[in-house]
């Protein structure tokens, strides 16, 4: 066998600005030997013996795309789900359209109930009364009287059930019924209602075999993406230890075209840990569980404000349109208390946050942390970044920090934040780019799946033309060029992981990982960015192809 | 699990307000002192927890550190586990006590007391500390919180105030007055506890009809009045509702057991804390020792017996 193979392609997009371009990519062990042409690395192919692999000479070989913020544990209980979103999902083992109004709805409950084995509880997710109507516990009852039925709020914030259900779930019906977010006439539990339901249904969604199929749909879900890394953005939602068994039986597989970075919830002292030097000792212990595909470094995760899609988010004035208020995660004070405990660690720190008021005080945060003891390269990231200001990015530049933003909140959000939530122009400037761009902020673009579609070119298509769902673009001097929106789904990505020596580009000593599209995305317009097919990746020199069944 | 009798809810007891408004400390007061009751204690915050271990075991309770959750991750829904996990403790607590996070909004926790198997909600007791709660109402970050936290209360209690001047103390008290609109507002100085107020303890005796007064075990003034209104016969259940609507702020804990007439009579428990209040029917084969008589709590100096007993008793027959 050789000791090396040589991938020729059509192009060979390196995103290293001292050789932009090559035709030739030369593996070795997992690893690049050398980025050129056949001619220039000569010296190599004489020295050494190698095989030329010709199978993306028609092709573009990218470096392997990289999302530095996804959930999936998060995914694990929603993808065993049927979705019904009013926004088709291209999922890789069922391309489900829109699901646009009411008729449309029942007529897809109908069908999933005709495909389930008898008994089988049915789950779906993505009802939302704007596009799907109300729906109650008689309309529930019309699908099935027999199968426990659970319609899932798009948002989260809240289940719909039928009678059969609430058999099911054997409800303390008198406890329910005081409940003041309990509906049992409609069969709805909404915000902390969820609980009541939650505590029947969790067994359920959370037991081993289930939450494991659901991992490996992701799996499935990170390939097709074109991915070959990813962040974990908050390992220990539902159990630390727990999750960390699944994903390493679920990921750490041959098979698996990928590795995972992982950044551990990071609030402050849990279990029987009193003070903040505990925790941080605790953060600093995960690196040493690292397996090749699984691995922890030096990064933590905080949480500013409540969620985007939840509208939780913290904001500036004037505030909500309708005068609703957000959320704390986390007491202001207890944030900073956290951040200063994990910056004095040196540990990168990666901020939560959707609103104004939220990158607030992740910003003063950070100002008042350069200020007590100043540090280069912290890499201190804002995450998601809904709704900010042009002179809070300036403040970012300022102190050195970097963002990892939610672009896809321009395609399915802006309209509806702009008539519902915040009015219209501070809505066209959610997610904004431009201004990281001119400033010099460097960010990645993340899916935050399941809250977005798990696609790369899809997140770097919404933030080179922010285009919405119906069509309109929203804040066109927000746009990333098209350039910075390949370099956020690649050498910026896996900056804000800190991964840049490693991934992200293609160089000499990087790994062997590539994202092969039919169509190189500088040559096309930025319009049709998300259309360029993906033939599949190689990871660490192996060749896996994105099956089309 | 079928419904269950509501003496057999175990009555829930929210302690909410910003950081640093003196929660912590208020529960390891009541979980030392000797009030009777059996308390378990659920601790919602972030940090450091400073709740004594060993007061804790003295009194058989039991202190989880809980996180605040999002609604995508309320799946670990922590708080309810832990009532859960409290709720199976045998022998069973008499109360529990939930520290609500400082960035909770007392609503979302007092949700779990009233809907929670096996629960009831007692009350809502928001803590604001006396020096710094006005300044607090302003900051850019929590001010909005700390102003909305004061007006989901149903008893305010004012602490520290032992740490202002007296000006300052009623500049603040006013302040509370407008902003929790409609709480009671109790004050707290250091090393004074009345957990009559805060918990369903055993009542204090009084003899009917006449009003007394209570020392705390802080100096100074009484730390409450306590009356005992007593109806004849058959309550007209519209006149009780009105009354205890319109009974003032100043009434802190009502008790008791009535007898309504009409179609939805019969025995029911009457309560009131602060300005929540309840009737709920009697469990079905429930003797009391006695009915037609209403504890009443009221700060110092407020509690007009006789106003209280007409405003009853005008269609009582």
């Amino acid at each position: 066998m050789a000791d090396m193979t040589v991938f020729v392609a059509r192009t060979v997009r390196t995103m290293e600005p001292s050789l932009p371009v090559a035709e030739a990519v030369a593996v070795r062990d997992g690893r690049i030997v050398e980025v050129g042409t056949l001619d220039t690395m000569r010296p190599w192919l004489e020295s050494h013996s190698h095989e030329i692999d010709d199978t993306f000479k028609d092709h573009c070989i990218m470096p392997g795309f990289i999302d530095p913020h996804l959930h999936p544990s998060m995914a694990a209980i929603l993808l065993p789900m049927h979705f019904t979103t009013a926004v088709g999902w291209d999922l890789p083992w069922e391309d489900i359209g829109p699901v646009h109004d009411d008729e449309q709805f029942l007529a897809r409950m109908e069908s999933l109930d005709a495909a389930l084995a008898p008994g089988e509880p049915l789950f779906t997710f993505g009802h939302h009364p704007i596009w799907h109507g109300p729906i109650d516990r008689s309309a529930l009852n019309q699908i099935s009287t027999a199968r426990p039925i659970v319609a899932w709020h798009r948002g989260y914030h809240s289940i719909t059930v039928n009678d059969a259900c609430l058999r099911w779930m054997d409800l303390d019906t008198a406890a329910a019924g005081r409940h003041p977010q309990v509906d049992l006439d409609a069969g709805k539990f909404f915000e902390t209602g969820l609980s009541v339901a939650l505590r029947h249904l969790r067994g359920y969604l959370l037991e081993t075999e289930r939450f494991r199929a659901g991992l490996d749909r992701m799996r499935q879900v990170i390939h097709n993406g074109g991915h070959t890394t990813i962040g974990d953005a908050a390992l220990g939602f539902y159990g630390f230890e727990q999750e960390w068994d699944h994903l390493q039986a679920v990921m750490e597989q041959p098979d698996t075209p990928f590795r995972i970075q992982l950044m551990p919830f990071a609030m402050g002292p849990e279990g029987d840990e009193r003070t903040d030097d505990e925790f941080v000792e605790r953060v600093l212990s995960y690196p040493s569980r690292n397996t090749h595909r699984l691995r922890f470094s030096d990064h933590a995760k905080m949480f500013a404000d409540g969620g985007f899609f939840a509208e939780l988010l913290m904001l500036k004035p004037p505030g909500h349109l309708d005068g609703r208020h957000g959320e704390w995660m986390t007491p202001p004070e207890r944030f900073e208390a956290v951040a200063r405990a994990l910056w004095n660690a040196q540990r990168r720190i990666h901020v939560h946050c959707s609103g104004d008021l939220g990158v607030e005080l992740a910003l003063s945060t950070l100002e008042k942390l350069q200020w007590e003891r100043p540090r280069f390269d912290h890499r201190f990231t804002f995450e998601h970044f809904g709704i900010s200001s042009a002179q809070q990015v300036d403040r970012m530049a300022a102190v050195g920090a970097v963002a990892s933003v939610n672009a896809y909140y321009v395609y399915e959000l802006a309209e509806a934040f702009a008539a519902r939530a915040v009015g219209y122009e501070r809505a066209s400037q959610i997610s904004r780019l431009g201004s990281l761009e001119r400033a010099g902020v460097r960010f990645a673009v993340h899916s935050d799946f399941p809250m977005a579609p798990a696609k790369p070119l899809n997140n770097a298509w919404v933030a080179a033309n922010r285009l919405t769902e119906s069509g309109a673009v929203m804040g066109a001097t927000e746009r990333a060029s098209l350039d910075a929106a390949i370099k956020a789904i690649t050498t910026n990505a896996a900056y804000v992981l800190g991964l840049e020596d490693e991934i992200g580009s293609l160089r000499w000593g990087k790994r062997a990982d590539f994202t092969v599209l039919e169509a190189d995305p500088y040559a096309v317009s930025a319009e049709s960015l998300r259309d360029i097919p993906i033939w599949g990746t190689v990871f660490e020199g192996h060749k896996f192809p994105i099956s089309s069944d | 699990m079928g419904a269950s009798a509501p003496k057999d809810l175990v009555p829930v007891t929210v302690i909410a307000g910003y950081l640093g408004a003196g929660k912590t400390t208020l529960i390891n007061e009541l979980l030392s002192h000797d009030h009777g009751r059996r308390l378990a204690v659920l601790v919602n915050d972030f940090g450091a927890v400073n709740i004594d271990a060993a007061l804790i075991a003295g009194h058989d309770g039991q202190t989880i550190s809980l996180k605040n959750g999002c609604v995508c991750c309320s799946i670990a829904d922590e708080l309810g586990d832990a009532l859960d996990r409290v709720l199976a403790l045998d022998p069973a607590a008499d109360q529990i006590v939930i520290e609500a996070s400082g960035v909770a909004d007392p609503a979302n926790v007092a949700a779990y007391g009233q809907g929670w198997p096996g629960c009831r909600l007692d009350a809502v007791v928001v803590l604001a500390d006396a020096e710094t709660v006005q300044a607090r109402s302003r900051d850019q970050f929590v001010g909005e919180l700390v102003v909305r936290q004061l007006r989901r209360a149903d008893i305010v209690m004012a602490t520290k105030c032992d740490l202002v001047t007296e000006a300052g103390l009623a500049a603040v008290m006013d302040w509370l007055t407008e902003t929790a609109a409609g709480a009671p507002i109790l004050t707290r100085r250091a090393g004074q506890l009345e957990p009559e107020l805060l918990l369903e303890t055993a009542q204090p005796t009084a003899r009917p009809g006449r009003q007394r007064s209570h020392a705390g075990n802080g100096p100074g003034e009484p730390a409450f009045d306590s009356a005992v209104v007593e109806v004849d016969g058959t309550l007209d259940r519209d006149r009780v509702e009105a009354a205890l609507q319109d009974w003032p702020d100043s009434v802190l804990r009502v008790k008791g057991i009535l007898r309504f007439n009409g179609a939805a009579g019969g025995l029911h428990i009457v309560q009131r804390v602060g300005r929540r209040w309840s009737i709920e029917p009697a469990p079905n084969g429930f003797t009391p020792d006695h009915t037609g008589k209403l504890v009443v709590i009221g700060l110092p100096g407020t509690l007009y017996h006789r106003d209280l007993t007409a405003s009853l008793n005008r269609q009582a027959q």
